[in-house]
């Protein structure tokens, strides 16, 4: 079904830079999915659970979550999307934050995160782990809301 | 002792008050000897007060003989055959002699009595001769012959004069008595005055000596309320400096969290966009490369300078200084993380703990040759094992990173306990600290001295943000060139009282 109803990732990152590193090294790694971008936690969870548009509306789709936001920590919204009984509970989240701070990385897997990448400060990691993020997504299995 | 002036007139207070203990108690005894000396003087008036008594009584004894001699003597005049009279006679005319005798022996030592004895003497041995003679006759039978010589005699007048020295033996006594009498009750006053003089000199002593009791005893007790309000406070305040300082300790985590954080956020960009700069560079070398080789001709000097070398080298410094400020964020990160671990306190065996860090040491210990001196019987203390670890730790490596070179390695540890707390202490012969530097060395990111060691300045800091944690202090003594000092006191027992506040 993935075949006919591709993959939206969904990008919640307050820092432009970061966002567009990041975009620039998924599409580096071959990965063309349309990436839905937002900066602050209020309008992706509109996206996220309201829009027409949105995963919750409208297939699958990948969020790819930073934990410093300026309007409310990323856990908050990760808890929302792993809630009990929420639509998009199912979704595979990714977070990409700078903290390894042990304790927020284990608070995040308690919440439900899938995956959990540091941003480091040298490039290089940075971008081959965003790469191999984008290899991860080609082979991943993305569950359709519809089916949840 | 609130100053020096109050502390010396305190001083003379108290020589004064020593001094007029001792005048006292020299006044009381004086006054004892004195009544002593007075209570002697009066017996000695009684003696002799006793001896004129005396005196006078033989003296009397002496007047009654004479008259009982001469009233016998009539009596054998007048009255035939009186064995009874005649022998009273006889026996009185015995006495008379000796009493006079007795009485001149008692007045000795009086010359004005003795000179009226001299008087009497010669008249008396007349007197008796003359009684002798009457007694004489009478018993021979001659009365009429020792009527006539008693008539004889009394016109002599002996005994009228024996009569009139004896008063005088007798006025010269009483005048005496008189005289001694009244020695006697100067005497007797001046003993009562002296004894009055020496109650009141007690008592004023008593109430001078209850009174610098009470002085001392009011003055101790109050110098030991204020000692002990002292010491409370003491503690009061230590403990509320140790709250204070993990107070702030506490905020600069939080703080020093923050910031790393935020700082990380764009350096991830400074980063990530020079690695694109970098790669864009590589491009723009391969366009120029090629437009070098195609078309020599074109004059694109300043686009290959740009492109080769100034591109190239700005990147280089931008990545240099981002990885440097990366280091030292990662820095704080770790201090601040390090300051949000819970401590968990347990008692630790502080001669194992320090052999155990030494031991972690021992491979660049001997590679340096230095000496490492553990003193016996640290003292233990119940606190947070990796924390103090660390501490101890990191002042121990850094005794071994800042040897003076040229001087074989020496390093001591030893601990103290002073009272609650305890002073664990590491000295060593180092290259040492300079004085002005003392404070800066605990700052993040600052350092002392040669730059000839690797390190980025965070140790010691890390090392004092956990000495405050466990409720202690770090400070250093050192001179330039001669070696460092580093103390570190600690609670005996780690306490979360201060936490609790923050």
């Amino acid at each position: 079904m993935n075949a006919h109803q591709p993959v939206g990732i969904v990008m919640v990152e307050d820092d432009e830079g970061h966002a567009r590193l990041i975009e620039k090294n998924i599409r580096r790694a071959g990965i063309s999915n349309d990436i839905t971008h937002f900066t602050d936690g209020t309008r992706a969870l509109d996206y996220l659970f309201n829009d027409r548009s949105g995963p919750a509306h409208n297939g699958p789709s990948l969020i790819l979550l930073d934990l410093n936001l300026p309007d409310m920590s990323g856990t908050d919204i990760l808890s929302r999307i792993k809630a009990e009984g929420s639509p998009l509970r199912r979704t595979p989240v990714v977070v990409l934050t700078t903290t390894d701070d042990k304790v927020e990385i284990q608070r995040c897997y308690d919440l439900g995160c899938n995956v959990y990448i540091t941003k480091p400060v040298n490039y290089e990691s940075f971008a081959d782990a965003i790469r191999q993020l984008g290899l991860f997504l080609s082979v991943i299995q993305v569950p359709d809301v519809a089916e949840a | 002792m609130p100053d020096g002036r109050a502390w010396i007139s305190e001083q003379r207070f108290n020589r004064l008050v020593v001094g007029g203990v001792v005048l006292g108690f020299l006044l009381v005894v004086a006054s004892g000897i004195a009544a002593m000396a007075s209570l002697i003087q009066n017996q000695r008036h009684t003696q002799w007060v006793n001896h004129t008594y005396q005196v006078e009584r033989r003296i009397s004894r002496f007047r009654i003989l004479l008259e009982r001699t001469e009233a016998a003597r009539r009596g054998t005049l007048l009255v035939e055959d009186q064995p009874q009279i005649s022998a009273t006679f006889a026996r009185s005319l015995a006495e008379l002699g000796p009493s006079l005798a007795e009485v001149a022996r008692a007045t000795g030592d009086n010359p004005r009595q003795q000179a009226t004895l001299a008087a009497m003497v010669p008249l008396m041995a007349q007197e008796i001769a003359f009684l002798r003679r009457s007694a004489a006759l009478v018993r021979s039978g001659q009365r009429e012959l020792a009527i006539a010589e008693f008539r004889r005699t009394r016109e002599a007048g002996l005994v009228r004069q024996l009569r009139a020295w004896s008063e005088r033996l007798l006025a010269e006594e009483d005048r005496l008595l008189a005289l001694r009498n009244m020695a006697q009750r100067g005497n007797q006053r001046t003993f009562v005055w002296t004894l009055t003089v020496a109650g009141l000199l007690l008592l004023g002593v008593g109430v001078g000596s209850v009174w610098i009791i009470l002085h001392y005893t009011r003055n101790l007790a109050g110098s030991r309320a204020a000692l002990r309000a002292l010491n409370e406070d003491l503690e009061g305040a230590v403990r509320a400096r140790t709250s204070e300082l993990q107070r702030a300790n506490d905020e600069i985590q939080r703080f020093a969290y923050i910031v790393s954080h935020d700082l990380r956020s764009p350096l991830v960009n400074v980063m990530g966009f020079t690695a694109e700069l970098e790669a864009a560079t590589g491009q723009l070398v391969k366009l120029v490369d090629q437009v070098e080789k195609q078309a020599p001709d074109l004059a694109i000097g300043d686009a290959k300078l740009a492109a080769r070398e100034d591109l190239p080298e700005a990147i280089g410094f931008i990545r240099a200084s981002t990885q440097k400020m990366d280091r030292l964020i990662n820095a704080i990160l770790r201090l601040s993380r390090e300051g949000r671990r819970p401590i968990s306190p347990e008692p630790l065996d502080m001669d194992a703990l320090v052999h155990g860090i030494v031991d972690t040491l021992r491979h660049r210990v001997d590679e340096l040759g230095a000496d490492i001196v553990i003193a016996p019987n640290l003292p233990a203390i119940t606190s947070d094992r990796l924390a103090v670890e660390q501490v101890l730790g990191n002042i121990v490596e850094n005794a071994l990173k800042y040897l003076q070179p040229g001087r074989p390695g020496w390093i001591e540890i030893s601990g103290r306990r002073e009272g609650a707390r305890v002073t664990f202490t590491v000295a060593d012969n180092g290259r040492g600290i300079d004085p002005r530097d003392h404070d800066r060395i605990f700052d993040l990111f600052r350092r002392s001295g040669m730059q000839d060691q690797p390190g980025e300045g965070i140790g010691l800091a890390h090392v004092r943000a956990l000495a405050y944690r466990l409720g202690g202090t770090i400070a250093v003594d050192s001179t330039l060139g001669e070696g460092a000092a580093f103390r570190v006191n600690l609670p005996l027992a780690f306490s979360n009282e201060g936490r609790a506040l923050s």
